[in-house]
C-alpha cells in the first residue's frame, strides 16, 4: 500500500470504529432519558432499575464513543491537512461548533449525570441526561452537516485556490444532508431499540428471575427499532434522489461502495421484514414466546454492520474526491506524509482501539449476562459504618 | 473579532491545563499516593467527577483551531506528527483506565487499568512538554523537547497534589490546601502553554478565518456559552470538597 492507501485505511478503520459505538450512544441515550423521566414522573422502582441498567450498557459504550472520537478530530490536522488548507474556512466551521455548541455541554453534563446519583436534586439529574441527549443529537447534525459539504460543497465558491464560505443557509439545507440525517437518526434507533431487544430476549429465554424487567425492555425494544428501522428504510431510498443529482454514478465501478450500498439495503429489508411485520404485530405475546427469543438475539448485530456497510458506500462512492468536483483525496493529504508515519500511527490506534472495542463489548456482554441486580452506576449509599456496628450490636 | 477568537483560544487552552492538569497530575502520582488498592480508589474518586468536564476542554481547543484558525490546524498538528500521535494514544489508554477499571471486581483488573491510568498520564505530561517546546521552535522536534516533558510533567504533579490537598485534606498527601494554593498550582500548570501563546499570538492572529466564517461561529456558539459556563461551575459546586459524600461509590 502507498501513503494515500495508508491513510485512508487508517481513517476508514478509525471512522467505522467510531460509528459503531456512536450508533449506539445516539439510540440508547433517549430510551435512557425516557425511562428516566418515566420514573421521576410516576415513581414505579422498575423505571428506576431501567434507568440504571441501560444507563449503565450506555456509558460503558460511551468511553469508547469518546476515545475513538479524539482520533477522528485530530486526524484531519494529521493527515488530511490539505483540507483545512482548501477548506477550513468553511468545514471548520461546522467541525467547531460541534465540539463547542454541542460536544462540551454533552460531556460536562454527562459527568453531572453519571456521578450526581444521589447528590443532585431529581429534576436537575433528570435535566442532565435529557441536555445529554440532545447535545448528542446537535453533535450528530453537525457532523452530517460536515460530511454533507464533502459530498455536495453547496453555500461556497472557490475564490484564488480557497474554498470559502457565502451562503450558510445553504450548508444547513444541503440536499446531501437533509435526506441523509433521518436515514442516521433511524439507524441509531433501530440500533438501540434492538440492543434492548436483543439484550432482553436474551435475560427472557434464559427465564431469569427478572421477568416485568425484561419484559417492558423487550416491548420497549421492539417498537423503538420498529419505528427507527421504518424512517431507516425511508429515508434510505429517498437519497437516491440526490445521490443521482449531485453525484451521478457514484456506485458505478466502485466494488467497495456498491458492496457497501447492495448489502445494506439487504440487511435494511430483512431488519424491516422481521422487525415490523413479525415482531411488531406480536409485541403483547413476544415476552412469553421463548421460541422466538433466538431470532430477536440473532438480528441484534445486524444494524451495527448495515451501519458500517452505509458509511462505506457514502464515503468510497465519493471518490477520488474528497470534496466532491472541487478537492481529490490525493490532493488533500498532508503534504511531506510519509509511509513511515502513517504505518506507525495506524498500527498504534488500530491495536489500542481495537482491544479497547473488544474490552467494551466484552464488558457490555457481561451487564447484559449479570442483569440488573448489580448495577454500578447510580448504587446508592452504602450504610454508614458507625450505624451498621450499632445496628449489629 | 479576531481578538475575541484569540481570547476564546487562549481561555480554552490555558484552562485545559489549568483543569485537567490536576488530573494528569494526579493519575502519575497514583502509585505514589495509593500505596494499597483503597489508596488508589480514593485518589481516583477524588478526580472523578471533574475529568467528563475537564478534558473535554482539548476537544474544544481543536475544535476552534479547526473553526477559526483552520490554516493553523494543519501546520501544528501535522509539524508535530509523531508528539499528536503518542499524545492521543497516552490520552487513550489514560481514560480507558478510568472507564474500566471498576467494571470487574478483580484486584489484578484493577491494579492493571490503574498502571494504564499512570502510564497513560505521564505520556499526556512528556508529550505536551515536547509538544509546546518543538511549537515554540518552529514545530522542530529536538532532543530539549524531553526537558520540557519534564518540566511540564512537574508542574502538573505539583497541581494534582495540590488537588488532592484541596478536594481530600490531610487523607491523600497528609497535608491541607485551600483554594488559593489550588489557584496558584492552576497557573503553573497552564504557564508553560501560556508562555507559548503569547510568542505564537502573531503567527496565529495572521491565520485566523476570514470575518464570514468567524461570523458564524459567533451566532452558533456564543449563546450557548452562558450553558456552558453554567455546567462547569455546577461540576465544582457540586463535587468539591465536603459536598460530596464519600459513602457513595464512585463510578470510575
Amino acid at each position: 500500500m502507498d501513503v494515500l492507501d495508508l491513510a485512508r485505511t487508517q481513517f476508514a478503520v478509525t471512522g467505522s470504529l467510531h460509528f459503531l459505538f456512536v450508533v449506539l450512544t445516539l439510540g440508547l441515550a433517549p430510551l435512557v432519558a425516557i425511562m428516566q423521566t418515566v420514573w421521576t414522573v410516576r415513581g414505579n422502582p422498575v423505571h428506576e432499575r431501567m434507568t440504571r441498567f441501560w444507563g449503565q450498557i450506555y456509558v460503558i459504550n460511551y468511553a469508547l464513543g469518546i476515545v475513538t472520537g479524539l482520533v477522528m478530530e485530530f486526524q484531519f490536522g494529521l493527515n488530511w491537512s490539505g483540507l483545512s488548507h482548501y477548506a477550513g474556512d468553511v468545514f471548520g466551521a461546522p467541525l467547531a461548533i460541534e465540539t463547542l455548541g454541542a460536544f462540551f455541554l454533552e460531556s460536562t453534563f454527562l459527568g453531572l449525570w453519571i456521578f450526581g446519583w444521589h447528590r443532585l436534586p431529581r429534576g436537575l439529574h433528570l435535566a442532565c441526561i435529557w441536555i445529554v441527549t440532545l447535545t448528542a443529537y446537535a453533535s450528530a447534525f453537525w457532523i452530517m452537516v460536515a460530511n454533507s459539504f464533502l459530498q455536495n460543497p453547496a453555500g461556497t465558491v472557490d475564490r484564488g485556490g480557497h474554498l470559502e464560505l457565502v451562503d450558510f443557509g445553504a450548508l444547513l439545507t444541503n440536499p446531501m444532508l437533509t435526506m441523509a440525517l433521518p436515514h442516521v437518526i433511524g439507524a441509531a434507533l433501530l440500533t438501540g431499540g434492538s440492543v434492548v431487544m436483543g439484550a432482553s430476549a436474551y435475560n427472557l429465554f434464559r427465564r431469569t428471575a427478572e421477568q416485568e424487567f425484561f419484559t417492558k425492555s423487550l416491548r420497549l425494544g421492539v417498537a423503538v427499532a420498529a419505528v427507527g428501522v421504518a424512517v431507516t428504510v425511508a429515508f434510505g431510498f429517498a437519497q437516491f434522489g440526490p445521490v443521482g443529482q449531485f453525484q451521478p454514478g457514484k456506485f458505478d465501478d466502485k466494488p467497495l461502495a456498491g458492496a457497501g450500498l447492495g448489502f445494506m439495503i439487504l440487511i435494511g429489508e430483512l431488519l424491516q421484514f422481521v422487525i415490523v411485520l413479525f415482531l411488531l404485530p406480536v409485541i403483547r405475546w413476544l415476552p412469553r414466546w421463548r421460541w422466538a427469543h433466538p431470532i430477536v438475539m440473532l438480528v441484534t448485530p445486524l444494524p451495527f454492520l448495515a451501519a458500517v456497510l452505509g458509511w462505506l458506500a457514502r464515503e468510497a462512492g465519493r471518490q477520488p474526491w474528497l470534496i466532491h468536483g472541487k478537492l481529490t483525496v490525493a490532493d488533500a493529504m498532508s503534504p511531506g506524509l510519509t509511509s513511515g508515519m502513517v504505518t506507525a500511527s495506524l498500527i498504534a490506534f488500530t491495536a489500542v482501539l481495537g482491544l479497547l472495542a473488544v474490552v467494551d463489548y466484552v464488558l457490555i456482554g457481561r451487564v447484559v449476562r449479570r442483569g440488573p441486580a448489580t448495577v454500578a452506576l447510580g448504587a446508592g449509599p452504602a450504610p454508614e459504618p458507625e450505624r451498621a456496628a450499632a445496628l449489629s450490636l | 473579532m479576531d481578538i475575541l477568537w484569540f481570547g476564546v483560544l487562549a481561555v480554552l487552552l490555558l484552562g485545559y491545563f489549568a483543569l485537567e492538569g490536576s488530573g494528569i497530575g494526579l493519575g502519575m502520582l497514583l502509585p505514589v499516593l495509593g500505596r494499597d488498592q483503597e489508596g488508589r480508589d480514593r485518589v481516583v474518586a477524588a478526580m472523578a467527577p471533574f475529568v467528563l468536564a475537564n478534558e473535554v476542554w482539548l476537544v474544544a481547543v481543536a475544535g476552534v483551531l479547526f473553526g477559526a484558525y483552520p490554516r493553523a490546524e494543519g501546520e501544528v498538528l501535522f509539524g508535530l506528527y509523531p508528539l499528536v500521535v503518542s499524545l492521543l494514544v497516552s490520552w487513550i489508554v489514560r481514560d480507558a483506565g478510568l472507564w474500566f477499571r471498576r467494571r470487574l471486581d478483580g484486584r489484578a483488573w484493577r491494579a492493571g487499568w490503574d498502571g494504564a491510568i499512570c502510564l497513560g498520564s505521564c505520556g499526556l505530561a512528556f508529550s505536551w512538554g515536547a509538544a509546546l517546546v518543538a511549537s515554540a521552535n518552529g514545530m522542530s522536534i529536538t532532543p530539549l523537547g524531553l526537558a520540557g516533558g519534564a518540566a511540564v510533567a512537574a508542574a502538573l504533579a505539583f497541581h494534582g497534589w495540590t488537588f488532592a490537598s484541596w478536594r481530600l485534606p490531610g487523607r491523600v498527601t497528609g497535608a491541607s490546601r485551600g483554594t488559593g494554593a489550588l489557584l496558584v498550582s492552576a497557573c503553573a500548570a497552564a504557564a508553560p502553554a501560556a508562555a507559548l501563546l503569547a510568542g505564537a499570538a502573531p503567527w496565529l492572529l495572521e491565520r485566523t478565518a476570514p470575518a464570514d466564517t468567524l461570523t458564524v461561529l459567533n451566532l452558533m456558539i456564543l449563546p450557548f456559552a452562558p450553558l456552558m459556563v453554567a455546567g462547569q461551575v455546577w461540576v465544582w459546586r457540586t463535587f468539591g470538597p465536603g459536598r460530596a459524600p464519600e459513602r457513595i461509590p464512585s463510578f470510575f
